[in-house]
This record gives C-alpha cells, structure tokens and sequence, in this order.
C-alpha cells in the first residue's frame, strides 16, 4: 500500500501555514521502504496529521489516498480492513486497555491479524525492558512502560506504513534507542514505510526523507 | 485463525445493570407468553368451532320465515314468500343474497328398510348449494339416478337420538346414520316410486332434509301438482345477522328471523375478538420488551464506548463486533423462548386435559405455527440487535 497527500490542510488552519510548511497544501507520494522524518513544533499540526492519515479525523481539505483510493468514501469497515492489514500507528496518547494485562492488550491486536507468533510479545518485551510487566494492568503502568507497550503493538500485524506519533515522549534516550531500533526491524521485515512524527530531530533515526509541518 | 471474542468480552461492561437486564428478560418473557397463548387458543377455537361455524366466507347464514298470526291462519299462500317479496329482500343492501327452501309439492315416506323398524311421513327441502355449510362432492342427482344423497339437519339428527329408546329404537351415531340406505317413497298425482337414500352430510345451519335441487325439481314436476312451488323460509346471507337495519326491516315486514343458529357465530366472534385483543396486547409487550433491550444495548455500547472505539482504531471490524456482541444474548432469547414454548405446552395440555377433558379435535400438542412464531421472534429480535450494534458502531468507527 502507498500513501498519497494532496493539498492536505486542516479546516481550522490559514491558508499562509502552506508557504512555510513542507506537508501542508503540498502533493506527496509517500514511497514503499522510505523513512520519513517529521520534524514539527508545538501546535504545527502534528497529532492532526497522523490522525487524518489513519483516517481518524475529517476535518481538513485536499485528500488522503490509500493507493489510488481517496479514504473521504472508506466506510467504517474499510477502515477496518487497512489497519488490519496495512497501516499500523503508535498515539501519542497510548491508548491502551487500562482494565486489561499488558499481555491481554498485546494479544488483542495480535490475534487481528498475527504476523508474530505469541512468544514474540514476550521476547520483544524483554528486549525493550518490560518483560516482567506482562502480566500487570497497563493501568498501573508507567507512562513509560505504556509507551513500549504501545510501540510492541503496532508491531504485531503486517503493515506497509507505521505512522509514529511522539513514541518516545516518555522514554529515556537509551530506551528510545532501543525502541527504534526494534521498529527498524520490524519494517525492514516488511519493507514498509515508517512516517515519524516528532518535535525534533533524532539522532538514531537514519531517515530518507526530512521534512517540516 | 479466527479472532476469538473472548479477550474483547469484558471490554464490555455489562455487568452494572442487571436489574434494568432482567427486566427486558421477564418482560420479554411474558410479552412473548401472551403472543404465543393467543395464538394457540385462536387455533383452538378454530378447531373447536370448525364443525359448528356457521359463517361461511364471513357471512351469517339465517332463514326466515312470516309469523303466523291468528289473521293468516289457513291462508297457506299469506305465509309463503312470493316472488315479489323475494325481490324485495334482495334489494336491500344489508342482504348479501336470499335462497328459497323450496319444499316438496308430493308425499314422501321415508322407511329404513329391514335395518330399522321405523317408518314415517317426511318432507324434504332443497336449498341453493352456496347456502349449505356442508356440501360434499356426492351431493348430486341427475334424472334416472335411483340413490339420493340427503344432508340432514344435526338437530333432527339429535333429536331423533333423544326419543329413539322411548320408541324402542336403537340411538346411532353420525357415522352410522351415515352408512344406513333409506328408503324414501315418492307418492302423488297417482304415481309411487322407491328411491335408495343415504345421508352424506350433517348441516348444522339448515333445519331441514336437503335433497339436491335437480332432484326436487324433477319431483315436484312428475308428483306434484302446483306448476310453481313456493316456500315458505328463505335463507338470506348477511354480513351480520344482528344488524339493527336488518332486524328493523324484518320486524317491519313481519318476518321471523331464526337467530339461535346465529349464536355460535357470534360467540366464536367474540371469543376471537378477545384473542386477537390478547394477541395484540402480547404483540406490543414484546415490542416493548424488545425496545427495553435495546435501550440496555445502546447503554452497554455508550458505557463501553472507549473500549469498543478502541476496538475500531485497532483494526476491528464493526461487523464482527456487532455480529459478536449480538450473539452473546442468543443464548438468552433461546432460552426465553424455549422457557416460554414450554409453559405454552404445558397450559395446552392441562386446557386439553382438564378443561376439554381431551376432546378429539383438540391436540394436546402445540400448533406448529406457535413454535413457528416462536422461531421467527428469535430470528428478528437478533437482526434488530445486530443491526442496532452495527449502526452504532458504525457511527463510533465514524465519529473518529
């Protein structure tokens, strides 16, 4: 799947926003494999992008493609059917089952769609330093902990783009580092596009493409 | 691999209002008892008034006749209708059709052979076959034709086994009375023929023995001795034999309505009337219970509307989350109906039992079509649910 932007602006924003940014009121065809880097400040529309990206918010002009599909027509179930299978995203405000294990959350995006068997939940937790939380309510997790949390499970389906939201907003630089680089894998794996949204630059992120909202 | 509905189960919080949900149960429960009942005791009442309905089509069927009075004693042509009359009576618009009785112009004897040692003097009538409640295909005669088929009047019939012991006669049962030849001798304008006669039907609308017309006709013609034979009932066809117009124009012609036969049907009527009232009434305490239900459903998917938008963002698709969160409660409509198919049951046992004392045109079983109607409030009370889930999440996966 390929992702398509065509002179996107959102509804509550002045038409002079265009002329300084790279997304806004632009056309761009987000390529198969590319990294690309978002780098926006408070309030340049960061959060609003990613959300009309995976086709959560309709407030804005121009037009979202998945493909050669506008998603203005996409009915709830085939919004489904994408996030299912092609386009995974890490909010920038978690969005976990507080009531539920972190286990339980994991395995509810998993058994959509497995691309991972179940003992990959484990090892990636581990890797990432939350493997003894598994079986704690996300809850009672740290932001910190939820965040990994949240970026395992936009890694358990297949994807072709993974939309990053601020994933490390509550992480230390040497679990952010670690985070990336599992991401990094993972998209390697299938050959997919990661589009990453961020105040500032990353060191460890090598991306193909920069540009600013 | 299917996706399992088991993790997402207790993202729906269902569990606070259980009272509110049982309610919505019981209430169903009973809406649906009341429906079901209704309907088995309407098949009931067909049933047990199938043989006694005199309605045909939705019409009463009444003979009437002029009063005797002291003024037209002797005068047999002041109490017989007279073509006049007849017109009269059709061109009233509360008459749907009018029938003479006409009787016979001759003697007729009527014996049962060497099976009975019985013998007496007889009339018979012959009636248009559209006012008769029972006609069988036999019912027929054609000129040269020795055998006769007769439709006797369930009353005489009756009677006939209320003064047999008295006359030292055997009682008989329909069936029988069904099976025995008699013999009906024809005799007048010096000329005497035997005819084979045999019952084929009890009417229990016309007071009479009813011959085929074609016979009567060819009787009247080669015994009788009038050209033109007129009678003294007619049977008129209504759509309601208590209409206060009609009953209002008969009185003012004189003319005597027999009602009692009327009775019955309107007895059915009001027994139906009350059943369909029933029914109706059941009818909407199931809608009601049904709009309860999805009051509580809308609740539950407010209550768990996070979760359940949650759900969507993660890729689920809201039909599979209708279809599922619809058929945790099939097991509960199941067994609401199952409880009340049950109850139904066992009321149409102990009412066929203890109330009919088991007569034979009852069941002791339910009418298939209680169950049938069962089946089906099942089957729509699940799609409304599943289209009701859909559609609100729908506008959840939407909303955004």
């Amino acid at each position: 799947m390929q992702l398509i932007i065509r002179d996107l602006l959102p509804l509550y924003f002045d038409k002079d926003k265009t002329r300084l940014s790279d997304i806004w009121g632009k056309n761009i065809d987000f390529k198969k494999g590319e990294r690309i880097k978002i780098v926006a400040p408070s309030g340049s529309g960061k959060t609003s992008l990613i959300h009309f990206l995976y086709g959560m918010r309709k407030e804005y002009s121009g037009s979202i493609g998945y493909d050669d599909k506008s998603i203005a027509g996409f009915s709830a179930e085939d919004f489904a059917t994408y996030r299912k299978d092609h386009i995974s995203v890490v909010f920038q405000d978690l969005r976990l089952f507080p009531e539920q294990t972190v286990m339980q959350n994991l395995e509810i995006k998993r058994q959509l769609n497995p691309y991972h068997p179940k003992e990959k939940i484990t090892e990636m937790a581990q890797r990432l330093g939350i493997g003894d939380k598994l079986s704690s309510r996300s809850r009672i997790c740290s932001y910190g902990e939820q965040q990994r949390v949240a970026i395992i499970r936009s890694l358990l389906q297949p994807f072709d783009i993974l939309l990053l939201d601020e994933p490390f907003s509550h992480l230390d630089n040497n679990n952010s580092e670690k985070a990336m680089t599992l991401m990094l894998e993972e998209a390697a794996l299938r050959n997919a596009t990661i589009i990453f949204a961020d105040l500032e630059r990353i060191d460890y992120y090598p991306y193909t493409q920069l540009y600013h909202l | 691999m299917a996706v399992s509905f088991q993790p997402i189960r207790p993202l729906l919080q269902t569990g606070t209002n259980t009272v509110s949900r049982w309610f919505s149960y019981i209430g169903l429960g009973i809406g649906v008892l009341l429906l079901l009942c209704s309907i088995q005791m309407y098949v009931n009442i067909q049933q047990l008034l199938k043989e006694g309905s005199i309605r045909k089509n939705g019409f009463d069927f009444v003979s009437i006749t002029k009063s005797v009075t002291n003024q037209t004693m002797g005068q047999p042509e002041k109490n017989l209708f007279h073509q006049p009359d007849i017109d009269e009576l059709k061109s009233q618009p509360f008459i749907d059709g009018v029938a003479p009785l006409v009787p016979n112009d001759f003697r007729v004897k009527l014996s049962a052979g060497d099976v009975l040692p019985f013998s007496t003097d007889m009339f018979l009538e012959t009636l248009e076959n559209d006012f008769i409640d029972t006609i069988p295909p036999s019912f027929t005669w054609r000129e040269g034709q020795p055998s006769i088929p007769i439709i006797l009047s369930s009353d005489f019939f009756e009677i006939y086994n209320v003064f047999a012991p008295g006359q030292g006669l055997p009682q008989v049962s329909k069936e029988t009375a069904m099976g025995i030849p008699v013999q009906i001798t024809a005799e007048g304008n010096g000329r005497q023929e035997i005819f084979y006669a045999k019952i084929v039907a009890f009417s229990d609308r016309v007071n009479s023995v009813l011959v085929p017309k074609a016979f009567l006709d060819w009787a009247n013609k080669s015994f009788g001795t009038k050209k033109y034979v007129e009678a003294s009932r007619l049977f008129i066809k209504v759509k309601d034999a208590n209409n206060p117009d009609l009953l209002r124009f008969l009185d003012s012609k004189n003319y005597k309505l027999n009602k009692d036969k009327t009775l019955l049907g309107r007895n059915k009527m009001v027994i139906q009337g009350i059943f369909t009232g029933l029914g109706i009434f059941g009818l909407l305490v199931v809608l009601l219970a049904l709009m309860l239900f999805s009051f509580y459903l809308q609740l539950v998917i407010a209550r768990s509307k996070d979760s359940l938008h949650l759900l969507l963002m993660l890729g689920y698709s809201p039909s599979w989350l209708g279809r599922n969160v619809s058929r945790r409660f099939i097991p509960v409509y199941i067994s609401i109906i199952v409880v009340t198919l049950a109850v139904v049951q066992l009321m149409q046992w102990s009412f066929h039992h203890f109330v009919m004392y088991d007569r034979p045109e009852l069941s002791s079983f339910i009418h298939w079509g209680v169950i049938a109607t069962g089946v089906v409030l099942v089957a729509l009370s699940m799609v409304t649910n599943y289209r009701l889930v859909r559609r609100m999440l729908g506008r959840l996966g939407e909303a955004g």
